[in-house]
């Protein structure tokens, strides 16, 4: 097996050609720094197996920045066969500084210079012979966007391999330099380390901390020894060693550049800096900006929302087959197998209704990824974002976590990984669970359809913007305070060129996505409604309770029979179980006929009902027939009755249950929110995966198991709340911690259970307080929840501005600058 | 003259890095290394951070760190 490292600078091309050479999809953007973590791929070509490891993109090999970390010790420990470096070909000076390092490590390298075909547009001649002869390595281009090269470059791969042997080991001249590091070399010879010895001498001479404490354990002391010879070559040369480090290789960068390249279009603007005049113009930056959030609002909610009416009646007809297949109910009685089936639907449906609002949403930001529009929104913002203590870097994660209308805090948290000041990272990823989670969209959608019919797109706005501000308001809170003496770090963030992005690569993209949402719906989300359907029924109605709806029961079968008498179809409903039939019959028609608007929708559901009982049917549509007009009429009563029983058992079921009881047990306490126990149940419920809340809101008003009433018309008919009460409601909502899956990575990315702990438990006082300020205040001024929500939102964006004016504290990362001469 | 005070579209070359530390590092690695020319291409909306052109790429910077790099003018 032939093992490979896929490295190179940000944004140059590496998922792009590790996707197309292995196969594997795995997430490309044009943001410099996407690929965090490393990716594992493994294929055969011609009987090789060669296994392939996506690399994040570093600009250097030091140990700055965790991706550099992340990649170096890839290198050390798994010892690969060959490096594979990609080299962005339109950019290849600055990439060649990198190419010096990885070739100075001693494993053979193989270099591909991608985006041959922006090189080409952009004019740029490359004699490939002459780069490969002058750097002693293969050379291979490709276009990876286009699907050019990956032949050569597994070709390339393996031939390299097999010649591993005979690999000459590169050497760059360091001139003054080379006395200290052969004095180093010496020390660390006379320990058995099997990495090549210049190449750690070199990154001891510089200073590579976890180098140094690698060697530290074999050849004691190297650190010190170290420290004397770069004092040594300060004093004789008075330069910094890094420094003369970094100016040769790019010295000799130079040479390869000048002696390899030529432009021949040198000093035309390229496309990137004409689009940039427009949008990085002073005036223009900001208007754009904002208008490209408010079409992804348009696009992704509204038109989302659009399609759900259409896909809403697709989700309704599995429930309504799961009815049919399912042991059928008895009057009152509901078998616990149907009753479970249904409430697993019902919980994945309240869900998977939102799937075309995601698709959308994630279509349209893998559109600003690849485009790279990404860095420069951080460039526009990163005065603002500073001002609270974050990092122009901090966008990605707050856009993936869900700045612009909703994105999962997931991502956005892993992604603060490439955030290099420690201040602003750990102020990110303890405010990216404030912004909009896509799973707590459904929930706000819900009780928007329910309570702010009218005002949706306002206060969705107020939603969706408000947690930008809530966000800056801690973000700021928390480097003032806690995180007050926390290392920072500089700003220094390329803007890559904008590339076109693949139809086929956005959609794969929003595909994986939605696909992930799904994959998390099905497991955390299901095993959460499987524990929560225990927990509802359990302990279940009492006896007398039971006895008491039969009666009701026996009374309205009672009024039915002897109505029904008088009809000469009497006979067709003469016992219990004739009745119970035809009830079902009838209700499961009522639900069917409810999903579908379309006259052939309906004529097609009339002939199967037909076909199903020629004799039921005319019941149902008795048209002119007296006597069948009858029995419908007495009909309809009795289902209304048995909807109202069920409800009641329902309700009852619930108060009584385990989860009720926990619902119950909190609401002296979350009444000054307006929160009654049903309310206090979805949230309990949300802990375990925030898409939770709506299918147990949905499940908790769904009136009756056959009914197809969207669930927020089932909550603005059956809950008995007011705007304010649903104001109060988004508000926590808006405010509480995030689901389990959240605060795991909360956990791995600060590297404590302390501030995961502080990560759960914060939001939710803050939350409860907050809310309970504003469902006090708007009762005691009589507001509606749209009044409610303005102040709430005029309040939360003045105090932003106001914590922005307090100056921050200066940066302090560790050296800072010289105070000038 | 330090870098922060060019005005857009100027270029000029670095004479020195008043930097230690991270700072350094980062922008050795970005190509900021004594004798490299720089152009500034424009300054945020904002005025801060600004963006310049070195080594044939764009690349943006805090004024605050623009401060620590002594330049001449070209
Ligand atoms: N025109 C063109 N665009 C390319 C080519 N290869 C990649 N791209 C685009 O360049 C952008 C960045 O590609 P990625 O594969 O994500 O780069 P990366 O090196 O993995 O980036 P990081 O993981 O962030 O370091 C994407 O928008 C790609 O579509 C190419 O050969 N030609
Ligand atoms: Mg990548």
């Amino acid at each position: 097996m032939i093992k490979v490292a896929l490295a190179g600078q940000p944004n140059c091309g590496k998922s792009t050609i590790f996707n197309m050479v292995s196969g594997i999809n795995q997430h490309i953007a044009n943001y410099p720094g996407v690929t965090v973590d490393k990716k594992v791929g493994r294929f055969e070509y011609e009987k090789q197996t060669i296994e392939m490891v996506d690399l994040p993109g570093t600009y250097s090999f030091s140990s700055f920045s965790l991706e550099e970390r992340v990649a170096k010790d890839f290198i050390v420990d798994e010892k690969p066969d060959v490096i594979v470096n990609i080299v962005d070909a339109s950019n290849i000076k600055r990439n060649l500084y990198l190419t010096f390092q990885l070739l100075e490590i001693g494993v053979p390298v193989v270099v591909v210079l991608n985006m041959m075909d922006v090189a080409q547009r952009r004019g740029v001649e490359i004699d490939i012979q002459k780069i490969s002869q002058m750097l002693g390595c293969k050379v291979v281009s490709a276009s990876g966007a286009k699907g050019v090269g990956g032949k050569e470059i597994v070709e390339a791969i393996i031939s390299t391999s097999k010649n591993k042997d005979d690999y000459k080991k590169f050497k760059i001249n360091y001139e003054e330099l080379e006395p200290c590091i052969k004095i180093i070399e010496d020390i660390i010879s006379a320990s058995d380390i099997s990495l090549n010895h210049r190449w750690l001498a070199i990154k001891v001479l510089e200073g590579d901390s976890s180098i140094i404490e690698k060697l530290d354990k074999d050849s004691n002391n190297i650190k010190e020894k170290a420290k004397i010879q770069e004092n040594i070559f300060h004093d004789t040369y008075d330069k910094d060693i890094c420094a003369f480090l970094a100016t040769l290789r790019y010295d000799c960068a130079d040479v390869i550049y000048h002696k390899t390249i030529n432009e021949t279009k040198l000093g035309k603007s390229t496309v990137t800096d004409i689009v940039d005049k427009f949008i990085l113009n002073r005036w223009f930056a900001m208007p754009f900006l904002f208008l490209v959030m408010f079409l992804i609002y348009q696009l992704a909610i509204v038109y989302g929302y659009e399609l759900t009416k259409y896909t809403w009646p697709l989700l309704a007809g599995i429930k309504n087959f799961a009815i049919d297949v399912l042991p059928v109910t008895n009057f009152i009685d509901i078998p616990m197998i149907t009753g479970f089936v249904i409430w697993m639907i019902n919980s994945a449906n309240a869900l998977l209704n939102y799937i075309p609002i995601f698709f959308i949403l994630f279509a349209l930001i893998a559109i600003l990824e690849d485009v790279g529009y990404m860095p420069r929104m951080a460039f526009i913002l990163d005065r603002i974002f500073r001002k609270f203590g974050l990092h122009g870097q901090s966008t990605l994660p707050l856009v993936l976590g869900g700045a612009m209308v909703g994105g999962c805090a997931v991502p956005g948290v892993m992604a603060t990984k490439g955030i290099a000041d420690e201040r602003a990272r750990m102020a990110t990823i303890l405010t990216v669970p404030y912004m909009n989670c896509l799973a707590k969209v459904p929930f706000y959608t819900l009780l928007l359809g329910a309570f702010f019919k009218e005002s949706m797109a306002l206060m969705m706005f107020f939603i969706s913007t408000s947690t930008i501000f809530i966000a800056l308001i801690m973000a700021k809170l928390l480097t003032s305070t806690v995180l007050k003496n926390r290392e920072t770090a500089p700003f220094v963030m390329e803007l890559p060129p904008y590339h076109l992005p693949t139809f086929k690569g956005v959609i794969i993209r929003a595909f994986q996505r939605v696909w992930t949402y799904i994959y998390k719906v099905m497991t955390i989300v299901l095993a959460v409604a499987i524990i929560l359907f225990a927990m509802l029924q359990f302990p279940g109605i009492s006896d007398e309770s039971q006895i008491k709806y039969e009666v009701q029961l026996e009374k309205s079968l009672k009024v039915f029979e002897k109505k029904v008498k008088k009809s000469k179809y009497y006979i067709e409903v003469n016992t219990k179980e004739k009745v119970s039939a035809l009830l079902n019959y009838y209700d499961g028609y009522r639900a069917k006929r409810m999903t579908t608007s379309s006259r052939e929708g309906a004529k097609s559901i009339d002939e199967k009902y037909k076909q199903k009982n020629q004799n039921y049917f005319k019941f149902i549509k008795p048209k002119k027939d007296k006597d069948a007009r009858i029995v419908n009429k007495v009909l309809r009563k009795l289902s209304k009755t048995r909807k109202r029983i069920l409800r009641n058992i329902k309700n009852e079921k619930v108060e009584n249950s385990l989860l009720g009881m926990s619902g119950r047990a909190i609401e002296p306490l979350t009444k000054y929110a307006g929160f009654d126990w049903k309310i206090n149940v979805a949230f309990l419920s949300s802990f375990a995966a925030r898409e939770s809340a709506v299918a147990t809101l949905g499940t908790l008003y769904e009136n009756n198991k056959a009914d197809s009433l969207r669930a927020e018309e089932a909550m603005a008919q059956n809950s008995g709340y007011t705007s304010l009460h649903a104001v109060a409601i988004i508000i926590f909502m808006l405010l509480t911690p995030p689901c389990i899956a959240t605060m795991i990575v909360v956990k791995m990315q600060t590297n404590s259970y302390k501030w995961m702990m502080f990560a759960i438990f914060f939001p939710v006082f803050l939350g409860v307080f907050i809310s309970s300020f504003v469902f006090t205040f708007g009762n005691i001024y009589h507001l509606n929840g749209l009044e409610a929500m303005k102040y709430y939102y005029i309040s939360i964006v003045s105090a932003a501005l106001l914590l922005g004016l307090f100056p921050q504290k200066l940066m302090n990362w560790k050296g800072g600058f010289l105070k000038k001469p | 003259m330090t870098l922060d005070m060019l005005k857009k579209g100027q270029r000029c070359e670095i004479k020195k890095m008043h930097v230690k530390g991270k700072l350094m590092h980062k922008l050795l690695d970005m190509g900021f290394v004594n004798g490299s020319v720089i152009e500034v291409v424009r300054e945020a909306p904002l005025y801060d951070p600004m963006e310049l052109r070195i080594q044939r790429y764009l690349i943006s910077l805090r004024k605050s760190e623009a401060k620590t790099l002594e330049v001449a003018i070209l």
